[in-house]
């Protein structure tokens, strides 16, 4: 006994010393990022997949740029400085955009900004110096004018009653005369009964710069109500015009959301309307000549015109103090400016309605993936658009349910990213695109420094976020077992030294990635990944990680990968909070809010508008008080931070930047066309019309392979798929392997975000397999090398009974005439002549002999027990007589 | 056997415990008082009495379940399950395929010529067929089109089936499920080694209903190889797909379900708890008292263990 005391003792000992040394710190990084040392560095556009989609639709151009005052004299000099600013502007992709896609504008050369505000977009940027002005305009070349550019307010293009000193746009040397009156703008300017605010007495100046909408009508913009619908006051979409910032060295980048008229009706863009992007930088107002030779007998307005700033290049100007007027991008309609603008000619793609609208056929549905839907945004008017193809449409929903309803016979063909269960009839996939998801972020640096653009995380951080381990605020410290845990992943000091020099205070949003709710290839991929790492599983097992934090109980022992990710907690914080205490919240999972489609977490991410639900609102001036519960504010620019998961293709036409995740120990990976291919080569075919599978084990020990690298497959039935319907799956395959995977913005093309499949290189096996499955659907009949086809039980009940311990069934594929009424009961079958018999098989023995023996054994059993008993009984005085 | 030996502690109890109270009335002589511990002949002759009145006890307990009990607790889920499918098949909800959750009700079958009124319900492992005949899942439900299957017991839990092999060619089964009713004419009972009936034209439906008979003086109690009843109709009702394509291992003819052993063992589990708890009352309270108290916990534990037990056993017995 005390050995074996002292042999668990041992073995106690043992467990607790590899516990304690898998729980220590982690080996170092391989590479730390390097602390920022600038203040503000502009970040680069995010990196791509298949950027080479758009890489011969850039735009550049270069100009000299030069601010110049006219002396006493009349002699013009250079001002403030003497040589011209060169600046070049570069444009990423320009052609075939979609509403809300995002271009990587990009300068160098341009004076440097000063007093650089917190939120650039729209009228938060008005109070910088020397930024430049990115705007999206109607119209190309010549006929861009100010009064076709787009700004989300009126005091970005118009200056109404300004004092005399303010009003330096009327000493613009380069401005027509009659824009330098006190009142100057519109020809038929407005009335004073229309605009009240216009102040036409006294020594007040006023410039409008209206403006013009698709269908002609002119806003005046001389105050809020004489703007277009778009411009109101919590519009739909947040201002995308932006006075951004240049840095010290000149350089300076952008990343400009275009609207199509779908988003933005008044600026009327689409594929028919010719629209452009101007580039305004501001180097200041010209002005014309001075009232005096020495400086300081001007006049208090060409004083102003001539000032150069009060800030200092690279400051901030965090709390929207004023700015010298003259240097501001108020003024980015006076000529002074304008004349130094860079219109980038911008096409818009065919509205996501086209096939709608131009073709009458019934469409052929696809249904399943969103992985795809960039991809089949751009295909579908290829086939729509051509009579020789059919009407192809892609109907998103989660796998699985395209998945049923490819296999029920309701859908032509599912689109889907891994493997699932047959039905009767045999199912081939065919590789279609290869694409994947990522961990989308949006997060600023502190102090004004601009976005943080080199995420990096590991699958212990995400599992935090997706078991909800981290508190949210204090509603959630009193949760039950981890009311220590920080209270977002910004606090947590694991992602603390993965992503150093952020801001460490927590948010709500940093307590969940924004992810989908519904059954998803994408959540199983995702945490097949998070199960292949042992201190991520331990971490969700119940162990604490190395600084004390634990997983939520509602999580504990969650079984990975899962398909979808449920939503188990239901804690109830309890509150003084009147509108919690009227709604008591299940506070966690109104953290996570999770969603139904991946573009609802790219728009959330592009509008840096957090899905947390926590919002919750009294108004006390009703008896009862009423509550208002839902969806907090968007962040405020420069306090950003979110995460999401998304779509490749979401992400590259968005711009949204996506996290490196970790394989290795210490090895991050992002997306990227290399990262993809090396996914691509771990991948194995099980089987012939099979999946390639990515096993998470081998992207673990890859230094190279992207864990999110997903292949959409098209998936068919190989048997009973009518004839015409196989024949457009056959087509659509074999299209999309071949004219859609050339890279490119237009129709057909594929877009970026995906790795094109090709005949040689890595992608050869897919292309392959792709064409191989094509021919299969097209066929429509199960070749006879496959040994695994079992008789359907619906021939007869009793061939298709095992009989329990797994007989072979004969299958009765014997009918000689025509062998497919047998298969199944298809109505497009041809019934076959009942009267000829046909020589069945017999009908095979099964039987059990425990089923026969076993009541007839109970009875002799008990019988026997009864006999023995009362023998027993009656012999015992006899037995007890004899001693 | 934790059964029997809660019952054979009991017996022995009055005369081991002295300090127990005298049950002199149950007692069918004033027992002796040797002072002396018994000799070793008399002590093993108790001992086998007991095993053998333990043995009896748990095989009869068992066969009369099987054989009578149960055909109440069937019939019982036999009334709920009309119910339910009637008022489903009024509300139109009744499922119709191809997937429906195992234990639901999906058609009710009569055979006017035996008697014979069952509900269906959804799946064939050995325990949903406690309640009554089970469609096979990898089949279209009854009257659809294609070749359905049903399985049913012979002899245990009511034997739905028991009669089967009675039918004659020409009977008549009338199915009724969630998209109308169809009647199916019998072409024969089918034992093995006849040939498979030829398959069913396109757009018929085809009945199989399967159970067990056996052979002899036993025979009906002893259902030990399995008999298939044919039964054609014309014109079948449409038939979704989607169906599963196979059906696992213990949904087969015959076949156990071994998955139930975890609860057997939970099961025999309490009963050992329910002995050791009648003993410790016995020293504190009467006998009357103890077994008006322990005799339904008794009975119901017995009880459910036999259901788990037979989820272990074939299903078509």
């Amino acid at each position: 006994m005390r050995r074996r005391q002292r042999a668990v003792l041992a073995g106690l000992a043992l467990v607790t010393v590899a516990m304690a040394a898998s729980a220590g710190p982690s080996s170092a990084l391989t590479h730390q990022p390097d602390a920022h040392s600038a203040p503000y560095r502009s970040a680069p556009g995010p990196q791509t997949v298949g950027r080479a989609a758009v890489s011969d639709e850039g735009w550049k151009q270069t100009k000299s740029v030069q601010r110049s005052v006219v002396d006493n004299d009349g002699s013009t000099r250079g001002y403030p400085f003497t040589d011209p600013f060169k600046v070049t502007v570069d444009a990423d992709h320009t052609k075939n955009l979609r509403g809300r896609e995002r271009i990587a504008i990009s300068w160098k050369g341009a004076q440097p900004s000063a007093g650089r505000a917190s939120d650039p977009y729209g009228v938060g940027g008005l109070n910088q110096e020397y930024p430049v002005v990115i705007m999206q305009c109607r119209g190309a070349g010549a006929s861009v004018t100010p009064e076709t550019c787009w700004t989300s307010s009126f005091s970005q293009r118009s200056q109404v009653s300004r004092s005399a000193s303010d009003a330096t746009w009327t000493h613009d040397r380069y401005a027509d005369p009659a824009d330098k009156e006190k009142v100057s703008g519109p020809a038929d300017f407005p009335t004073p009964a229309q605009c009240p605010s216009i102040l036409r007495d006294g020594d007040f100046y006023t410039h409008l710069t209206p403006f013009v909408s698709k269908k002609g009508k002119v806003y005046s913009a001389c105050d809020k109500d004489h703007m277009p619908p778009e411009a109101a006051a919590e519009a739909a979409f947040p201002a995308a015009e932006i006075a951004s910032y240049t840095d010290t060295d000149g350089n300076g980048s952008a990343q400009f959301e275009v609207r199509s008229d779908v988003e933005n009706e008044s600026l009327g863009c689409n594929d028919t309307t010719a629209c452009s992007i101007v580039v305004v930088p501001i180097t200041g107002v010209s002005c014309d000549q001075a009232s005096a030779a020495n400086p300081t007998n001007l006049t208090p307005v060409e004083k102003s015109c001539r000032k150069t700033g009060q800030w200092a290049p690279g400051s901030s100007n965090f709390v929207n103090l004023a700015v010298d007027q003259a240097v501001s991008p108020a003024l980015w309609w006076s000529e002074s400016n304008w004349r130094n603008r860079f219109v980038i000619p911008i096409t818009f793609g065919l509205p996501p309605d086209t096939c709608d609208i131009l073709d009458p056929r019934a469409p052929t549905g696809f249904y399943g993936s969103e992985l795809l839907s960039q991809a089949a945004l751009q295909w579908s008017p290829a086939y729509c658009l051509n009579k020789k193809r059919f009407k192809f449409q892609l109907n998103q929903m989660p796998d699985e349910a395209g998945w049923n309803l490819m296999r029920n016979g309701e859908g032509a063909a599912a689109e889907v990213s891994s493997e699932h269960p047959a039905g009767t009839d045999p199912v081939g996939y065919a590789p279609t695109a290869v694409t994947g998801f990522g961990i989308s972020y949006l997060i600023d640096r502190p102090d004004n420094a601009g976005e943080y653009t080199r995420l990096r995380l590991n699958a212990r951080l995400v599992a935090k976020l997706l078991t909800q381990s981290y508190l949210g605020s204090g509603l959630g410290k009193d949760h039950p077992g981890i009311g220590s845990n920080p209270w977002g992943i910004m606090a947590d000091p694991e992602f603390v030294r993965l992503n150093p020099g952020l801001s460490q205070n927590a948010s709500e949003a940093g307590a969940s990635l924004l992810s989908l709710s519904n059954s998803s290839d994408i959540i199983e991929q995702l945490t097949s990944w998070i199960a292949q790492d042992a201190e991520a599983t331990a971490f969700i097992r119940g162990k604490a990680d190395p600084w004390g934090m634990k997983v939520n109980p509602s999580y504990r022992n969650i079984t990975l990968p899962t398909a979808e990710w449920p939503l188990l907690d239901t804690f109830v914080p309890q509150t003084s909070i009147e509108c919690w205490d009227a709604n008591p919240p299940n506070y966690f999972s109104l953290l996570a809010a999770p969603v139904t489609t991946l573009s609802k977490i790219a728009t959330a991410l592009l509008d840096s508008w957090p899905n947390t639900q926590t919002r919750c609102d009294t108004d006390v001036s009703t008896s009862p008080h009423t509550y208002k519960v839902g969806r907090v504010d968007r962040q405020s620019y420069g306090a950003r931070f979110m995460l999401g998961i998304v779509s490749l293709g979401d992400a590259a036409r968005y711009g949204l930047r996506t996290s490196a995740l970790e394989t290795r120990k210490g090895t991050y990976v992002a997306p990227t066309d290399r990262s993809l291919s090396a996914a691509l080569r771990l991948s194995k075919q099980q089987q012939k019309y099979g999946p390639f599978v990515l096993d998470q084990a081998d992207v673990r020990r890859s230094r190279t392979a992207y864990p999110g690298a997903m292949v959409v497959y098209t998936a068919a039935r190989l048997q009973n798929l009518p004839k015409k319907d196989a024949a457009k799956v056959a087509k659509f395959i074999r299209v999309s392997t071949s004219e859609g995977q050339r890279p490119g913005s237009g129709n057909g093309e594929l877009p970026q975000g995906f790795l094109p499949i090709r005949r040689s290189g890595v992608t050869a096996r897919y292309y392959a397999s792709a064409q191989t499955v094509a021919d299969a659907v097209e066929a429509q009949r199960k070749p006879a090398a496959e040994p695994t086809a079992k008789p359907s039980p619906s021939v007869d009940g009793s061939g298709g009974d095992g009989s329990g311990v797994g007989a072979p069934v004969t299958p009765p594929d014997a009918a000689p005439g025509d062998p497919a009424p047998s298969v199944a009961p298809s109505p497009s079958v041809s019934p076959s002549a009942p009267t000829a018999a046909t020589p069945m098989p017999a009908t095979q023995s099964v039987g059990s002999d425990l089923a026969g023996g076993l009541l007839p054994a109970l009875i002799l059993l008990g019988a026997i027990g009864c006999a023995s008993t009362a023998l027993l009984r009656a012999g015992a005085p006899f037995l007890r007589g004899r001693r | 056997m934790d059964r029997a030996s809660a019952t054979g502690a009991e017996q022995q109890q009055p005369r081991r415990l002295t300090r127990a109270k005298p049950p002199a009335r149950r007692r069918p002589r004033p027992a002796p008082a040797p002072a002396g511990p018994p000799g070793s002949a008399e002590s093993t002759a108790a001992v086998l009495s007991s095993a053998f009145t333990m043995i009896a006890i748990v095989c009869l307990w068992v066969a009369v379940q099987l054989l009578f009990l149960s055909s109440i607790s069937q019939s019982r889920a036999q009334d709920l399950l009309y119910d339910q499918f009637r008022h489903e098949l009024g509300a139109a909800t009744a499922p119709v395929g191809p997937i429906v959750p195992a234990g639901d009700p999906v058609a009710v079958l009569e055979v006017p010529s035996l008697g014979l009124e069952q509900v269906v319900i959804e799946g064939t492992a050995s325990g949903d067929l406690l309640v009554g005949p089970g469609h096979r899942r990898d089949t279209p439900l009854p009257g659809q089109v294609g070749t359905s299957v049903v399985y049913g017991r012979a002899a245990t839990y009511g034997a739905p089936f028991g009669d089967l092999t009675k039918l004659r060619a020409g009977d008549r089964i009338e199915v009724t499920v969630g998209q109308g009713r169809t009647v199916f004419e019998v072409s024969g009972v089918r034992r093995a080694g006849d040939p498979l009936p030829q398959p069913p034209a396109a757009g018929a439906a085809r009945l199989t209903l399967v159970t067990a008979e056996g052979s002899g003086r036993l025979g009906a109690l002893a259902p030990q190889s399995v008999v298939y009843v044919d039964a054609d109709a014309k014109k079948g009702l449409p038939a979704p797909s989607g169906r599963p394509p196979a059906v696992p291992r213990s949904e087969q003819s015959m076949a156990r379900d071994s998955t139930a052993l975890p609860l057997l063992a939970l099961c025999l589990a309490l009963l050992l708890a329910l002995t050791l708890g009648v003993v410790a009352a016995r020293q504190r309270w009467s006998t009357a008292l103890v077994w008006v108290v322990a005799t339904p916990v008794v009975i119901a534990l017995s009880w459910a263990s036999t259901d788990v037990v037979m989820r272990l056993l074939p299903n078509l017995i």
